[in-house]
């Protein structure tokens, strides 16, 4: 079993099984559909973001970089007046990210600690920089997608990217292969290893293992998922703009995971889903609505010390 | 460029160091000392320059209005400190970093309602008011030399009071080893108070003495923030020396980027930042 | 006779009343979704637009045609990543005849792209970009306020005839920062005005005194700028303060000294600055306007104000038109696209793009104030460059 603590082994079915009937139950409301669809996105985003930082200890305050890079690399790829297909963008967008990562991976990765933090958050200000001085690629205002890709495999289509609820069920068919992925990896020899060089990496490197590549790896691994969910995030709205790679959004799904309970993955769903559901809860409250976001989250931090998951865990576990 | 516009750019780019040194410092001295990344430092110059205009439009004094709001700050900085961020010291930077982004909500939020949100400015002393002819058609105006008087005048005191006094002494010490400084009996409790009220101070002094310079507007805490991290990392964390040595060189760069390429402007520092760590991973003068 | 009379006359009352009131129950409520920036660095311009807005809707309220007006208020925190989303919502959850927003360029692409080519009315109160009128003009989108290269075009002609040759631009590199240097340039070098130097400076930064120090260096005829908010105050008290003020006129979009004037105080005077409003505007819809935004507010409008007044007024004159029916949104938008707007800054009417014109004002900053030296441009239309309607 991929699921070692029995929260989990509750938390993960609950979600996902009504999550499954979410849109059935909001048929008539795609508004909810849709904001759904993104919160379930942004998970994506997170959980990514949550296994850099709370297994591996790359704490980045750039991650959102390769978030707005997955919805520019598509418009930048795909011809302008022509549909193009899901699957074989997908993995362009994948491949580029991941090579984009380990790019920037070899030159961050030398650095440690709050160097770390502020050497990720550079480049990815550099990007935003780039993507908003552009006029080739719409400058502030950023630029649309005007032909939404198809999703045939063998000439057989099976999912409307323009209608909802199919998208729904990409993004939570996506959110679940994630969990399920990083799951798999941090269970197997690999992950174990990881564990290890956060742990204590002065001892595994003395057992003869290179940290530096398994970090890059890692890195690698996470970023392209982020920009994956960026990817999603710019075909649901059918938008980009360099505000998709601006450092507050780093900040925001760190909060996000931390909230959730940093290093537990599934805790990055939590996060997500507790921070926007406040938000809006919030936001249709009152118009001061920063001040109650802001001291809720003060509360939470001082009070949850391992977050929502930590939380469950200490009620749930014997 | 002719030398008369070189050293007049050389001029302002001091200046403009001078003033994220004063930033910085603060910064850097709770980042160094106290191990708390504070992302809420922007909001304390943002609260020092609000509280600047708002006594300026009441009382009219420059003079008692900066003392106001000095004092006002300090207070905050103490309350915060007792409140919240002593609950902080063995936690983790990430929960730092949650509980301070929490308070930049809460700080903006208050202004907004506090204060509103139309941009402000507070008019230049009178005594201060003026310009010395530098060129036949411009002048350097009088408030931004005592503006960089008064920074480099707190430059030296820190240096002093981290370097030469008692109090400096147990601020290095107990950034060094904490258990050893308590067990000499120094109450690191209250000496960790004041070095983050301080800190925080600081910032809103320039806050305070940016305000007839710069435009007091919402958001404006957040717009520093990022540059003095990138001070405070290229001088080397807890560097006061560092951090004023970085912030005039990323003064003097983004001076010069911003005439001569300002397309790179807002890039340069960042990768100025990048090639720093590149070759001293520390920053500049790391301890 | 005469009872019977009464009688049939009661029952015909009763008949057309009870017509009446049941054509009244179809559209009694009208949904209006407002999208504006009310946190964050727009805070300021989001607000006085809502609160425009939310004038012209009161004084609907008392006086005309009666409909229960229904409002979703929606903050837009000027995120353009938010933008597709809030928009979905008041489209498809909150189902609004109206939406009105943003202030923000790249939120107004980001609702744009949603509601384009909808049947849900889109009335942009700020928001200047010139896409939203331009290449991605629609049916259904409205501009009450500008188009980036409406204010600063006329600029170009004032410039020469005040007999300067030599221009100094500068601005933000953004979008509308780029698109009023260049409206300022077309009709500059047009006729016969040299561009000494155009320096976009990156967004955000404050930083100006590099700047102005190269300005008093390169000795141009004048400067051309468009700053808005807290970098016009800033940049206005830099240029005056190196002494440039007196020496070296100032010329700008009027966004320059647009609320910003208390802030900016003395070193404000003398600007000079084109725009499609000042606030001591001799007209007297302007002088009604501005007393009875004072007597709900506690302070008088600004340009931002004058522009969600006007889209709360096109609102309301449609209903009137259509007696409260908005149903057929074809309708709608044809009766929207004929209206003659009694806007504060002067009667107005829409483009084939839907973007004003309008009248744009020559102003200068005396004893801080925009005082109105003359008309720059008259029913100044934008040129709509890549629009298709």
């Amino acid at each position: 079993m991929i699921f070692e603590k029995r929260t989990e082994r509750i938390i993960v079915p609950i979600f996902f099984m009504v999550a499954l009937f979410v849109p059935l139950f909001l048929d008539a409301n795609s508004f909810f559909v849709g904001k759904v669809s993104t919160i379930i996105i942004m998970s994506i985003f997170v959980m990514s973001l949550d296994f850099l930082v709370g297994r591996v200890g790359l704490i980045t305050l750039g991650h959102a970089l390769f978030y707005g890079l997955g919805g520019y690399l598509f418009v930048i790829l795909s011809p302008e007046y022509e549909v193009v297909n899901f699957w074989v963008y997908t993995f362009y967008i994948c491949i580029i990210s991941a090579l984009i990562a380990l790019v920037i991976g070899v030159v961050v990765l030398r650095t440690t600690g709050i160097y770390f933090i502020m050497i990720t958050l550079a480049i990815s200000q550099m990007a935003f920089y780039y993507f908003f001085d552009s006029l080739k690629y719409g400058g502030d205002d950023g630029l649309f997608i005007y032909m939404t890709p198809e999703t045939s495999i063998f000439g057989l289509s099976f999912l409307n990217l323009d209608d909802p609820q199919h998208f729904y069920y990409l993004a939570l068919f996506s959110l679940f292969n994630t969990l399920v992925f990083f799951k798999v990896v941090l269970r197997s020899r690999f992950g174990r290893i990881v564990e290890a060089t956060k742990q204590n990496p002065d001892r595994t490197e003395a057992l003869g293992y290179n940290i530096f590549a398994f970090r890059l790896t890692c890195y690698v691994i996470g970023s392209t998922l982020g920009a994956y969910a960026g990817f999603l995030f710019a075909l649901q709205y059918s938008f980009v703009n360099p505000t998709f790679l601006s450092w507050e959004l780093s900040g925001t799904a760190l909060v996000m995971s931390i909230l959730g309970g940093l290093g537990t993955i599934y805790g990055a769903i939590l996060g997500t889903f507790t921070y926007e559901g406040l938000q809006y809860f919030f936001e249709h409250l009152t118009k001061e609505w920063l001040l109650f976001m802001g001291t809720a989250i003060i509360m939470m931090v001082i009070l949850l010390r391992k977050g929502i998951a930590g939380y469950l865990e200490k009620l749930l576990e014997k | 460029m002719t030398t008369e516009l070189f050293i007049v750019q050389v001029l302002n780019g001091i200046q403009y160091g001078l003033l994220l040194f004063l930033i910085a410092s603060g910064l850097t001295l709770v980042l160094g000392v106290m191990g708390i990344l504070n992302l809420a430092h922007g909001s304390m110059y943002m609260v020092g320059a609000y509280l600047m205009w708002y006594f300026v439009t009441v009382t009219g004094s420059f003079t008692v209005s900066a003392a106001l709001s000095v004092t006002i700050v300090l207070s905050l900085g103490i309350l915060i400190e007792r409140v919240l961020i002593q609950r902080f010291y063995n936690r983790n930077h990430l929960d730092q970093v949650l509980l301070t982004i929490g308070m930049i909500f809460v700080f903006n939020s208050l202004q907004s309602i506090l204060f509103g949100n139309d941009p402000y400015g507070v008019s230049v002393p009178d005594a201060l008011d003026g310009g010395i002819p530098l060129t036949n058609n411009s002048t350097y105006p009088v408030y931004r030399i005592f503006v960089a008087v008064i920074c480099v005048g707190i430059a030296g005191l820190l240096y002093f009071v981290i370097g030469r006094t008692r109090l400096g002494m147990m601020i290095r010490a107990g950034e060094s080893n904490r258990e050893m400084v308590e067990a000499l009996g120094v109450n690191i409790k209250s000496l960790y108070t004041i070095v983050f009220a301080f800190g925080v101070m600081l910032a809103a002094i320039a806050g305070i003495i940016a305000s007839p310079v710069s435009s007091i507007v919402p958001g404006m805490g957040e717009s520093v923030l990022i540059t003095c991290f990138v001070v405070v990392v290229i001088g080397g964390m807890g560097s006061i020396k560092g951090a004023f040595i970085a912030a005039l060189l990323v003064g003097l760069i983004s001076t010069f980027f911003s005439i001569l390429m300002p397309s790179m402007a807002n890039m340069i520092i960042y990768i100025f930042m990048i090639l720093v760590l590149l070759i001293k991973p520390q920053g500049l003068f790391a301890k | 006779m005469s009872k019977c009379a009464t009688y049939f006359a009661a029952l015909a009352l009763g008949f057309f009343l009870s017509l009446s009131s049941s054509i009244a129950f179809a559209s009694s409520v009208i949904k209006i979704g407002v999208m504006q920036p009310l946190t964050g660095v727009y805070a300021g311009p989001g607000q006085s637009g809502l609160n425009g807005l939310l004038l012209a809707l009161k004084e609907y309220e008392t006086n005309a045609h009666q409909n229960e007006i229904d409002l979703i208020i929606l903050d837009t925190e000027a995120k353009p990543a938010r933008a597709p989303e809030l928009a979905t919502s008041l489209l498809e959850q909150n189902k609004v005849d109206f939406v009105v927003g943003p202030a923000h360029s790249g939120v107004a692409m980001g609702m744009i792209n949603v509601l384009r080519e909808k049947d849900t009315v889109m009335i942009i109160p700020n928001a200047g970009a010139a896409a939203a009128t331009g290449p991605l003009c629609s049916p259904n989108i409205f501009r009450t306020s500008f188009s980036s290269w409406q204010p600063s075009y006329p600029m170009g002609k004032v410039a020469l005839q005040k007999g300067y040759r030599d221009v100094y631009l500068i601005s933000w590199n953004y979008g509308m920062g780029r698109e009023s240097l260049e409206a300022f340039e077309e009709s500059f070098k047009a006729g016969g005005g040299n561009v000494v130097k155009k320096v976009l400076l990156p967004f955000p930064s404050t930083n100006f005194q590099p700047h102005i120090s190269d300005i008093a260096a390169q000795d141009p005829d004048a400067v051309f700028v468009f700053f808005a908010g807290g970098g016009a105050t800033k940049f206005v008290k830099d240029y005056d303060a190196s002494g440039l003020r007196g020496n070296i006129p100032l010329l700008g979009s009027g966004f320059l000294t647009e609320g910003t004037l208390e802030a900016q105080g003395e070193a404000a005077e003398g600007v000079i600055t084109t725009l499609h409003y000042a606030e001591q505007l001799e007209v007297q819809k302007n002088l009604e306007f501005r007393e009875a935004f004072h007597n709900e507010y506690g302070h008088y409008p600004d340009i931002y104000a004058v522009q969600g007044y006007d889209a709360g007024q096109a609102i309301i004159i449609t209903l009137n038109e259509l007696k409260g029916d908005v149903s057929d949104k074809r309708a709608v938008i044809d009766v929207m696209e004929k209206l003659t707007i009694d806007s504060p800054r002067g009667a107005f009417t829409f483009s084939r793009a839907h973007n004003p014109v309008q009248n744009i004002y020559l102003r200068e900053v005396i004893d801080g104030a925009n005082v109105v030296t003359g008309i720059a441009a008259e029913a100044l239309e934008d040129p709509a460059r890549g629009c298709k309607l």
